[in-house]
């Protein structure tokens, strides 16, 4: 018997990662479009090794510490930032945010918990739980083809603790990320297979013969037990409901795009133009209504592996050995320079955002789209005062142009500052942080969930 | 802490142990009852405006009761379950409130109330016995479902990671017909969930190679030299056991190197990952003598043996480590860990336990012993990169096995003791028998082997009768084989086509539900095969097995002899140890312990394993009742531990040694005994970080006595711990801050004082005599000015005072378990009954097992459809 070929097909098919699978039965396609509601969008850009922190008294600080210096409106953007001076009026800086579940976990294991809070730990079992980006996928994946990318450099899940991917499904597993831009664009903008329409067509059947089995069933029970039973028929018709959704998806052509000026062949080497092709293609998957969630990992943590190349976007080798070499001859300049092309491309996607209005006359495309950049690392290993610059949103209620502080007692970003071993990471914290979770839980409420907590936080966050 | 925290978990207090102590009234019998409401206005109502109004009526509504609107009859009327509660209270004197001689209630006034009440309540719980209420009709609980797959595909593995959580009663029970809810979300991943399980349970092709690793230490050995470990040599090769590193050597000649993993190695021609891996063997041969060559690993060590990329995806991972000790004095023991695991890079790693406990080495190094570890694969954390990368590339793809050496030294300070290991072999993709079991359950041998249509409805006829737990009709069969013909074209093999229909069998409510047909007759009593179905998950947690169903098939199940042979055969099938493990978890609660977090600073030794150990304390002391039919008072307190070497170094006895459970008699000083003073129980009721009163107060009164009071309305005011005066106080004093604020009193003097009597138990159970330098004071008085002098004082007096209301929360949680829905005002007579007859019968655990299956709840059904519905 050697039968085994079409599940290796089908293997392969669920290996087609990058895409958020709401719905495993079906695995490809979220429910086809309801009438169209507020549009909202939301993407976070996760870059690795964290930020330039030098003490107030070093010379660098004024130049090269990332954090703005000065107050809401009045702030100053460092050299780190300057770049993103023209968008001034459309970004938000915040400091003191970090999650309390990992402060104490070394910064080469703390990706993990970015977008989901959970206590992901050092060692032994591992479990972590959903991600923001996906309980957002939850909502506004049901009016696109997509409910939402997944992507980073590094591809895949990577490994607990060192993942290669922000995004975690309901369960708290890795959902795979891509990183080839060709297979990408494919993904998004080249038609499906007829293995799609066969393994709908197959649900569809079995559903018919499952409300079948529940009229039999019913037959037998009290008037009661019926009403109970209901729930279970209302769950069949759900999702015959959303099967006949994405059958429509099917026949739906794929949106035409002009992909002329990408080179989608364009690999990390080329870290600054392959990072801008991903930019674009997210980009795309926007302007295209495709999808309204992405997540793009820039790199996972620590060095080993194409993150290693990012810094030669700057001229510079050896990504993450920059963290580390702060202390050396124009240690702190390098390591904000190379902050600074993080800045600067994320900056050129907003203003593409900025500059592009909205397909159905509502503003442009960035202010329905709430665009989130930042780390789980502030200074050397260390997991607080996560360096996290928004920008957008305008018209679900974000006021930009402003720099946020939360931390009592560190208003200065001071705490460990200018440390290049690894005494800092699981020292006690002298000052006050606030949790994420309460920017993540605003951010669910503007994306219009009715929600208040989110891994365990309640509330939103002031200010903001 | 604050009141608020426990406000959530108990929105609907429902209170119906305490009232079953007036006596029945004979005299009812036939007549068709009607409510007494005249009694009610003349006399009692003007009682209650005399001594009860000020607090519940139109001015206050303490606890939320306005007694002047509570409908009089309890016959038809929606309050009654408000009624037990008042009778509850006036009947223990807990009201009106001692402390307000405004309204008190004299004897003879109180004696009319409740004699009023316990008439009228008697009358309704008969007229409303069969009705109302939620009935046992509800979908599989997720570990029940769980547990169904796994005996119905003979396949032990865990499928139910995808399912989301499900919600827990009021009472803490997860197969509460009242919660267990469906969605398409989750009926698509009960399809998706089968599929996988179906694929997994069956096979294609000829049996897998096993892969085999032989390691004798030398071959260890070798690798150290290789990876210029550092050499070691012991002049006496005696001294070994005087260093503290894990390394390897020969016992004769001393010589040997330090053997320290990792995943990569810097040598001198650069940076090697994954070079530690041990290459499988092609040939196997028997084990060899034992070597003198020897890893030896010392306490709180560990030994990789890293096995590269090679282990396949499934099949069995068996284990066998050549094991024994060095030099043990009275009262050491050493005990082995095994992991398996990965390190991808710096920070990417993961490492699982293989065996629940660990196990104790009882072997010398002389006469060594083979411990041997069965785990499937597919349970097991794997490292993402063993495919898409080769040995020596970055990420590192190889995975490892680890022997830890968790030897707790004995009291004595006898040198360390060391794991001394000769030899290990690995079996990796092991399938006992080709196919293997789960495979030939779907597809049997038949001579219709060669007619995809014979055999398919062969197929459907057997699994849809296991699965649906009933006789399969020609229609039923037909449906699935149509699907089945619609789906062959699409699938190049017979297999792949029936598990896509077989998944969809098992999407179906005839799988996923309990099922309870409307009576078509007078009778009441359940059939045959819902008589097997509720006794295999009451006993299995899952559907019957084969004997069961063929005996209910056959309408024989009912018939008196064969049910109890049943009974006890399903008792002591080891099956039965689900019963055991949810029934015990969701009694008492223990799932708080997953979410509880114990300060690791404060409390060192308190790790994974040894709460692990800490939760098994209850089942294993339960499991002693059960098998022995002791009785349940044990559970109150007991003159026996049944605990391990880990629990009794935690509760300071001596002489316990391995990791087995088993009985251990105890002095009269050991202020143990019971479940209250397991650690488990303490541990989960405390912060963490300190005893929790109050915490433990609930637990007692919901647990153990089912009289949970009343939540805590929702604005007090939280106790502030940033607040230093507060800070400095102990458990005992902060509550009695909280308790005097007003708004706090009346529920706290009802809950705190239980806990209180328990504080002479830390935030982990280990038994203590001072807090903060102070000696401990666990004095408490309770509401009805019983003091209680500690731990002691509070067991005599639940021995002396409440064995009865004990017995009748245990009669009310094993029904609620059994049944599968919330027990309501009308099943409290047979409550009663149910209590009245295991107090006859000694109050044995299995008698009281026997009494619920042979009880009317049990083996009738709720006559639903009727006006009293509701």
């Amino acid at each position: 018997m050697t039968d085994n070929r079409p599940m290796m097909k089908r293997r392969r098919f669920l290996q087609y990662a990058g895409i958020g699978l709401a719905l495993p039965w079906m695995e490809t396609f979220a429910a086809k479009a309801e009438p169209r509601q507020k549009m909202a969008r939301f993407v976070s850009i996760y870059h690795p090794d964290g930020v330039g922190l030098p003490r107030q008294d070093d010379p660098a600080w004024k130049d090269w510490s990332w954090f703005p210096q000065g107050g809401e409106r009045d702030f100053r953007l460092t050299k780190v930032l300057n770049v993103l001076e023209p968008l001034r009026s459309e970004i938000t800086i915040y400091s003191g945010l970090s999650h309390p579940a990992a402060r104490k976990v070394h910064g080469h294991s703390n990706a993990d918990q970015y977008l989901t809070g959970a206590a992901t730990g050092s060692d032994g079992p591992y479990k972590n739980t959903i991600s923001l980006d996906q309980i957002i996928a939850a909502q506004l994946g049901r009016h696109t083809r997509h409910s939402s990318i997944v992507l980073s450099t590094n591809a895949g899940t990577g490994a607990p603790r060192a993942t290669h991917t922000s995004s975690f499904d309901p369960q708290g597993r890795p959902i795979p990320s891509i990183n080839r831009p060709k297979e990408i664009f494919d993904l998004l903008f080249v038609t499906q297979g007829k293995e799609t329409r066969d393994k709908l067509a197959r649900s569809k059947s079995a559903l018919d013969l499952l409300i079948a089995n529940v009229n039999t069933l019913n037959r037998k029970l009290s008037r009661h037990d019926r009403e109970t039973l209901q729930q279970y028929l209302d769950a069949v018709r759900d999702t015959e409901v959303k099967l006949l959704k994405a059958e429509e998806w099917i026949d739906t052509a794929l949106p035409e795009v002009d992909a002329h000026h990408l080179n989608l062949e364009v690999t990390v080497r080329d870290s600054r133009a392959y990072v801008q092709t991903i930019y674009e293609l997210i980009f795309l998957a926007f302007l295209s209504d495709s999808s309204r969630v992405a997540t793009y990992m820039m790199g996972r943590e620590n060095t080993g592996g194409p993150q290693d190349l990012l810094a030669r976007a700057v001229g510079l080798n050896n990504t993450h050995a920059l963290t580390h070499d702060v202390k050396k001859p124009k240690g702190w300049q390098n390591l904000g320079i190379y902050n600074r092309f993080q800045a600067e491309e994320f900056g050129r996607f907003i203003q593409k955002l900025k500059d592009t209005p909205e397909p159905d006359g509502n503003g442009t495309l960035l202010d329905n789209t709430f665009a989130m950049h930042g780390s789980a690392s502030s200074s050397f290993h260390l997991s607080r005062n996560y360096p996290i610059i928004s920008a957008g949103g305008k018209n679900l209620g974000f006021q930009n142009g402003r720099y946020l502080k939360f931390a009592r007692g560190d208003e200065n970003n001071q705490a460990y500052a200018g440390i290049d071993d690894d005494t800092g990471w699981q020292s006690d914290i002298g000052h006050h942080e606030i949790p994420l979770g309460h920017l993540f839980v605003t951010i669910l409420q503007r994306m219009g969930l009715e929600t208040n907590e989110f891994a365990g936080i309640k509330g939103g966050l002031i200010r903001v | 802490m604050s009141c608020s925290e426990h406000a959530i978990s108990r929105v609907f207090p429902v209170t119906l142990a305490a009232l079953l102590v007036f006596s029945p009234i004979a005299a009812m019998a036939d007549a068709i009852p009607e409510a007494n409401v005249d009694d009610y206005q003349k006399i009692i109502a003007p009682l209650f405006a005399k001594s009860c109004m000020d607090c519940h009526g139109p001015k206050k509504s303490k606890a939320g009761i306005r007694i002047d609107q509570l409908d009089p009859n309890l016959l038809t009327g929606a309050d009654t379950e408000r009624w037990v509660e008042i009778y509850d209270v006036l009947s223990q004197n807990e009201m009106p409130p001692d402390d307000e001689p405004d309204y008190h209630l004299k004897g003879e006034d109180r004696a009319r109330i409740i004699e009023w009440l316990s008439h009228e309540m008697q009358k309704a719980s008969k007229v409303r016995k069969n009705f109302g209420g939620h009935s046992s009709f509800r979908r599989m609980a997720n570990y029940e479902y769980n547990h169904a797959l796994q005996d119905l595909l003979n396949l032990n593995l865990q499928f139910t990671e995808t399912l989301p959580p499900e919600n827990s009663s009021e009472d803490g029970f997860k197969n509460s017909s009242k919660f267990l809810q469906m969605s398409a979300a989750q009926l698509e991943t009960y399809r998706e969930i089968a599929l996988k399980a179906l694929q997994k349970a069956t096979v294609a092709g000829d049996r897998p190679t096993v892969v085999t690793w032989q390691i004798p230490m030398q071959e260890a050995m070798d690798k150290a030299a290789a990876l210029k470990q550092k050499p070691i040599r012991f002049k006496n090769p005696d001294d070994a056991s005087n260093t503290n590193h894990t390394h390897v050597f020969n016992k004769d000649d001393g010589e040997g190197y330090s053997y320290q993993w990792a995943y990569y190695e810097s040598l001198d021609d650069g940076t090697h990952y994954g070079i530690w891996n041990l290459k499988p063997d092609t040939t196997t041969s028997p084990a060899p003598p034992v070597s003198r060559v020897v890893a030896v690993i010392p306490p709180s060590q560990q030994f990789h043996l890293d096995l590269g990329n090679s282990v396949p995806d499934e099949g069995l991972l068996r284990v066998r480590i050549r094991v024994g000790t060095s030099e043990r004095q009275s009262g050491q023991t050493a005990n082995l860990r095994l992991s398996f695991g990965f390190q991808t890079s710096n920070e990417g790693r993961m490492s699982a336990r293989l065996s629940e406990r660990d196990i104790e080495v009882t072997a010398s190094a002389e006469d060594p012993q083979f411990l041997t570890f069965d785990v499937p694969l597919e349970l097991l954390p794997r490292n993402p990169f063993r495919k898409t990368h080769k040995i020596g590339d970055q990420p590192n793809c190889t995975e490892y096995l680890e022997i830890q050496n968790i030897s707790a030294t004995g009291r004595g300070n006898g040198r360390p003791v060391h794991l001394e290991i000769d030899y290990v072999e690995i079996e990796a993709g092991l399938y006992e028998t080709w196919p293997p079991p789960s495979h030939t359950t779907v597809f049997f041998e038949s001579p219709n082997h060669h007619d995809e249509d014979a055999y398919c409805r062969e197929i459907l006829k057997r699994f849809m009768t296991r699965a649906w737990r009933r006789p399969i009709a020609e229609e039923d069969i037909a449906a699935y084989h149509e699907l089945f013909k619609n789906y062959r074209p699409g699938f190049p093999s017979f297999r792949e086509t029936i598990i896509e229909v077989l998944a969809t069998v098992l999407a179906s409510p005839e799988f996923l539900y309990l099922v309870q047909t409307e009576p078509d007759t007078p009778s009441l009593t359940i059939s045959d095969l819902e008589l097997a179905n509720r006794l295999s998950f009451f006993l299995w947690s899952s559907i019957p097995d084969a004997p069961l169903l063929d005996l209910a098939l056959a309408g024989k199940l009912t018939s008196p002899d064969i049910l109890n042979a049943q009974i006890q055969r399903m008792v002591a099938d080891p099956k039965s140890q689900r019963f055991n493990q949810h029934f015990v978890r969701q009694w008492l609660g223990l799932e708080a312990m997953d979410n509880l977090v114990v300060d690791p600073f404060k409390f060192g030794g308190y790790d994974e394993a040894f709460q692990e150990t800490l939760i098994a304390e209850p089942h294993a002391f339960f499991d002693h009742i059960l098998r022995n039919n002791r009785s349940i008072m044990d559970f109150l307190q007991s003159d026996y531990l049944v605990i391990n070497e880990p629990l009794a170094r935690h509760y300071d006895i001596l002489g316990v040694s391995g990791q087995e459970f088993r009985k251990v008699p105890i002095s009269p000083g050991v202020k143990r005994g019971g479940l209250l003073t397991t650690a488990a129980v303490l541990t989960m009721t405390s912060t963490g970080v300190d005893s929790n009163p109050l915490k433990r107060g609930l637990w007692l009164l919901e647990k153990m006595l089912h009289d949970p009071p009343p939540p805590a309305p929702p604005d007090v005011p939280a106790v502030d711990l940033t607040d230093p005066r507060i800070l400095k106080m102990t458990p005992k004093e902060r509550m009695a801050d909280h308790r005097n604020q007003p708004a706090c009193h009346s529920c706290h003097a009802k809950i705190d004082p239980w806990g209180i009597s328990l504080e002479n138990f830390d935030a982990i159970g280990r038994y203590r005599t001072t807090i903060n330098d102070q000696p401990v004071d666990a004095t408490a008085v309770l509401y009805n000015h019983k003091e209680l002098q500690g731990v002691e004082g509070l067991k005599n007096y639940l021995m002396a005072d409440r064995q009865d209301q004990f017995a009748k929360a245990m009669v009310h949680k094993m029904s609620t378990y059994a049944l599968g829905r919330p027990m309501t005002f009308a099943d409290r007579g047979e409550i009663e009954k149910m209590a009245t007859e295991l107090k006859k019968r000694g109050n044995g655990l299995q008698d009281l097992v026997s009494i619920v299956i042979h009880s009317p709840l049990f083996q009738q059904k709720i006559k639903r459809d009727s006006e009293n519905d509701r």
